[in-house]
């Protein structure tokens, strides 16, 4: 059996660190999106954001016609600190809308 | 013995009947052997992401390339690179996506 030295060539975490100081694009958990300047991150995915923009997807149902409506809230914060177990996925800013 | 492969395999001791190509005798062994091979990730969610795996590690943690995001089976957001927090995935599994793009 060979080293074990190859186990972890290179880990996810890693590519993310390739996007540090970079604007990223943060999906979160009860519908949240982020998108900010990546300043800092860990193992765990707690973040340091900066010049953040936070929108809140919420879908309501009318009683009455079952339409659906789709409300986003959005707010801007200069610094803030993700907490990582409500992260689901990191991925540069999509340039293309 | 039903093994179902394309090769005849004769077996050896192996525990699971599974229809790769190469032996797997280990979810860690699968791990490695899939890295740069189309994916579907679901989410505990319920929602599915295909791409084609780059890494991941022991928590399941993933990154991907050229993934699409479908809820509901409808292709709702695509992603040049993603990552994917492992606590979230319910399942990686392999797909015979056929790469539209490539020379």
């Amino acid at each position: 059996m060979a080293t074990e030295e190859e186990i972890a060539v290179k880990e996810p975490l890693d590519l993310i660190r390739l996007s540090l100081d970079e604007r990223i694009y943060v999906k979160l958990r009860s519908d949240r999106e982020l998108r900010g300047k990546l300043h800092a991150y860990d193992q765990h995915l707690n973040m340091i954001l900066g010049d953040m923009e936070e929108v809140v997807t919420s879908v309501e149902i009318d009683d009455e016609t079952y339409e659906e409506i789709v409300r986003t809230t959005r707010r801007t914060i200069p610094y803030l600190f993700v907490r990582g177990d409500g992260v689901i996925l990191v991925s540069p800013p999509l340039r293309t809308v | 013995m039903s093994t179902g492969g394309e090769k005849g395999s004769t077996g050896g001791g192996g525990e699971k009947g599974s229809g790769g190509g190469s032996s797997v005798k280990t979810p860690a062994d699968f791990l490695k052997s899939i890295r740069g091979c189309p994916v579907v990730v679901k989410l505990n969610s319920g929602v599915d992401y295909r791409g084609i795996l780059a890494c991941l590690d022991g928590y399941m943690n993933i990154a991907m390339e050229q993934t699409e995001e479908y809820v509901n089976g409808q292709l709702k957001n695509k992603y040049g690179d993603a990552f994917i927090r492992g606590n979230n995935v319910l399942y990686i599994s392999t797909s015979k996506r056929t790469l539209a793009e490539g020379a």
